[in-house]
């Protein structure tokens, strides 16, 4: 789910440095508003690791092959520290191991963190959305949702950017088959993620349940 | 008489008129026959893969000359081992653009006179596993050093 430089537009590749720029601006913002900003930031650092490892899994879902995100899950467990997080990653990403480009980092950001940062959001309301709840029911519930919605809204990001700057002159149908193809590919891996965001969440109420409370 | 005269004359101009218009149709128009020539010549193939080392089948190439980078002057598909074969007409840099559901990437292709690839041109092989390895291995040991750093500190 990485765009390489030169298949997407000029036009998408500045708008999504704008959008990156503006939403960076917001994200500082709030991360200084707390008492001590630098508290969270080795959090932040491991979790950016485990974002940058991500994309060089591949999981093969047949007939495609798809890798790891964690958007979710970086926005469950770092809320606004998570768009630093994965903006760093992702540029490590693009310059390190050629997983997109530098002209589309700005587009990849968006891809990737706004979907984190609503993930995060959603988990920080378990408590007044699932009040009628048990405890352990509705952290099982929102971490499962917040973890899959993070990957699943990248995936319909990048659907609608690649359907949008498609240039006429590629075969559309063969094309939209293809990419079909890729969709389908990403359902168990929203479903994995989704999972996977569980399992962290229960051992973190376990060994340090203020991890999960910001 | 007369009239019969001037009805020939008349038959004669219509024939005139007919074997002008046969003799000025289009050659092609008048072709029952077709022929194929085969020749030599110097083509460029490409093999696209993904950083997996799966090929990239059946994936849509476009193919730029070196004047004109923004209409293709040859398209198609990759076949099943992700290979595409073209022939540069002229010296320069041509650009093939392989995609597929929207990864994929361009390749900027130094051609020479006579239609061989420059020979100063190496292919991006990409990352072996091993430095693919040490890469990651860098990365995360450089975020556990940020993360060990700014935890000392909010110790302190």
């Amino acid at each position: 789910m990485h765009i390489p430089d030169g298949l997407l537009p000029a036009s998408v590749c500045v708008a999504g440095y704008a959008i990156t720029g503006g939403v960076t601006w917001v994200a500082l913002k709030q991360i200084n508003k707390t008492s001590n900003p630098q508290v969270e930031v080795p959090k932040a650092a491991l979790l950016a690791a485990a974002f940058f490892v991500g994309s060089s899994l591949s999981l093969p879902v047949p007939p495609v092959s798809v890798h790891l995100v964690l958007n979710g899950l970086l926005g469950i467990v770092l809320g606004w520290y998570a768009w630093p997080a994965i903006l760093i990653g992702l540029l490590l990403q693009a310059i390190l191991l050629g997983h997109g480009g530098v002209t589309t980092l700005g587009v990849h950001a968006v891809m990737m963190g706004i979907p984190a940062l609503l993930a995060g959001q959603l988990f920080q309301q378990r408590q007044r959305l699932g009040k009628s709840l048990p405890p352990k029911v509705a952290l099982g519930l929102f971490s499962f949702v917040a973890g899959a919605l993070g990957v699943g809204i990248s995936v319909l990001i990048f659907l609608a950017l690649v359907v949008f700057a498609m240039p006429s002159t590629l075969d559309q149908s063969a094309e939209r088959g293809f990419l079909t193809a890729l969709m389908v590919g990403h359902i168990p891996l929203i479903f994995l993620e989704g999972i996977f965001a569980v399992l962290l969440c229960f051992f973190l109420l376990r060994v340090k349940p203020e991890l999960l409370e910001r | 008489m007369k009239s019969f005269c001037s009805a020939r004359r008349q038959g004669m101009q219509c024939l005139g008129w007919a074997v002008v218009a046969i003799a000025s149709l289009p050659l092609a128009a008048t072709a029952h026959g077709a022929h194929v020539q085969a020749r030599n010549t110097a083509a460029v193939e490409i093999q696209a893969s993904y950083d997996t080392g799966e090929p990239m089948a059946a994936a849509t190439v476009q193919v730029f000359a070196p004047d004109d980078p923004q209409t293709p002057v040859q398209s198609g598909l990759t076949d099943a081992s992700g290979r595409f074969v073209f022939v540069p007409t002229t010296a320069g840099t041509w650009e093939v653009s392989v995609r597929q559901a929207g990864h994929g990437d361009i390749a900027a292709i130094p051609v020479e006179a006579g239609g061989l690839v420059a020979s100063e041109f190496t292919n991006d092989a990409g990352l072996s596993w091993l430095q693919r390895g040490v890469v990651v291995g860098a990365v995360i040991w450089g975020c556990v050093g940020t993360a060990l750093y700014f935890g000392r500190r909010g110790k302190q």
